[in-house]
This record gives structure tokens, sequence and C-alpha cells, in this order.
């Protein structure tokens, strides 16, 4: 399997490697979100069920990812990744905008991760 | 769930990107041994795989694991916070003669065990400040103590110095971590 999707029920989010990043983002078409995270962070685990509760209300139509930067630093190095978490738009495999460290409220990380599709 | 992992000692899971863990974690991995020389407790970073922490005991929560320190014990059970790093204590052989006192109860609490607990969570939140990369920014209330901490790191460490220790999980940005 490509991807690790967790068993915990409510974890919709996949997790992307670098093994798999290109394959699953970068040649992806439409709409796809990729968090960039860490477990240790504790304003990825603040915002970390908002993020669940978005992938689970926009899943179809944009695709839901998250990036260890624990595991994958080449990917946190690759995107200049400055601190987490830090959400990156992709749209057809090109990024279309980003931001960190988002105000962990719905509305917040819903207008976050939809704005840049509407600009 | 059928396929944990049996323990057979308690295991204290640890924080592998935190620096302030690491020391902790090997201080207690050498005080843990026995005459025998065998250690009363095992330990492991915490890592990044949620199914592998739930092979070790199914509730376990990879988030939680971060926020506060777990001990995982042989019966099943967990033991989280000042309650883990008390169980702990009373596994280290030069510990335990104090580490009774955190059962002790006065009036159904706990006077020396309730201590720990603030003691704990003081230390938790001080993370960052003691040179935890992963641990992200400190709390609000922690602000003044970290703006005070680098201000006297700055009058004995040169710039030059400063730079070379920056990690490159450690990240200037004030509202991420």
């Amino acid at each position: 399997m490509a991807t690790k999707t967790h068993e915990l029920g409510q974890d919709i989010v996949s997790t992307v490697t670098a093994d798999t990043f290109e394959t699953l983002v970068l040649n992806a078409s439409g709409e796809t979100v990729v968090e960039f995270m860490s477990y240790g962070c504790s304003h990825c685990h603040a915002i970390e069920p908002i993020f669940q509760e978005v992938a689970r209300t926009m899943a179809a139509t944009q695709n839901y990812y998250r990036v260890n930067v624990a595991i994958d630093s080449d990917l946190e190095l690759s995107y200049h990744i400055e601190g987490t978490p830090t959400f990156v738009m992709f749209l057809d495999g090109a990024e279309v905008g980003r931001v960190e460290g988002p105000d962990p409220t719905l509305s917040s990380l819903t207008a976050a991760v939809t704005q840049p599709y509407h600009s | 769930m059928s396929d944990l992992l049996p323990l057979t000692k308690p295991t204290l899971l640890f924080d592998g990107q935190c620096a302030v863990c690491r020391r902790i974690a090997l201080w207690v991995q050498r005080s843990a041994k026995n005459r025998a020389g065998e250690s009363n407790i095992v330990e492991r970073p915490i890592g990044n795989d949620p199914d592998e922490l739930r092979s070790l005991n199914a509730s376990l929560n990879i988030w939680d694991a971060y926020a506060v320190i777990h001990l995982l014990m042989p019966d099943g059970s967990m033991k989280q916070g000042g309650e883990a790093v008390a169980e702990v204590l009373r596994n280290l052989p030069n510990c335990r003669w104090f580490a009774w006192s955190f059962r002790v109860g006065v009036f159904g609490h706990r006077p020396f065990q309730w201590l720990l607990n603030g003691a704990y969570i003081i230390l938790s939140k001080s993370r960052p400040l003691l040179g935890c990369e992963s641990c992200g920014t400190p709390s609000q209330w922690m602000q003044p103590i970290r703006k005070s901490a680098k201000w006297v790191q700055s009058l004995f460490v040169k710039p030059s110095e400063q730079a070379t220790k920056v990690h490159s999980t450690s990240r200037p940005s004030s509202k991420t971590s």
C-alpha cells in the first residue's frame, strides 16, 4: 500500500512520504491539501481534530494528506517549510498557496485551505 | 486487540526528538540497572508510527504520547504524567527509598504525588526553554521566561556560535511550532 491510513476511524487523512509524494500529490489532478506536521508539535496537535473535520467535509472535492517532517525532512527542505503546521495547497500538482499555523478553528482552516482555489 | 506486543517490564516512552527527554531517558537507563546489571525499565522513543505505538497498547495515541510522558505497564495499564514519573522512580534502585513517599496519603490526598505532578507540569512546559527543538513554542505564560533565558544566553554565547546551534526543525517563526 502506498500510503498509511490510520485506523482510528476518525482519521481520514493519509500520510504521504517522499516515495509517494510525486504519485499522490504532484501527479494528482484536482485540488490537494498537504499538511506538513510532526507529532511532537503542540500546534499540530491542537489543529489535528479541526483538520480532520475539514478533510471530512471537503473530501468530495479535495484530497488531504500529511507529511511528517520528522521523517521526510527532504520534503520539508524542498518546500521551504519554516514551521509546523504548514498547509500547502496544490492544483493539478502545482502549488497554488500555503498557510503557516492557521488558527485552530474550523472557519479559519476551511478558509485557509479553500481560498487559494478561489482566487 | 489480539496482536499486542507483550511487555515484560515497564516501558517508558520518550520523545526521541527532544534533547531534554533524551538526556532524562539516558539517566533513567543508567539508573534503572539492578545489582545483576539488568534494567528494570525498558525505554523506547515514541517514533512516528501511530500503528506501531498501538501495538504496544491499543488505547495509546501518538499525540498524547508526545504531549505527556507515558509508562506502559506489563499488566496492560498505562501511567501518565506525574504518576508515570513516580512509577519510574520506584523502579530505580537508587530512588525507590523516597519514591514510595508518593503513595503516602493524608486525608485521602497524596501530597507528595501532588507536588510531583506540579513539578512534572512545570518541567514539561519548560522543555522548549531547555533545548527541546521539537516541542514547539512555549506556552504564553512561559514567554517572559523564554525571553529572559535568551537574553542571558546572548550574554554568554557569541552570535556565530548561536547560528551553529540552530537545528533544522527549530524555527524562528513565532506562531508556528
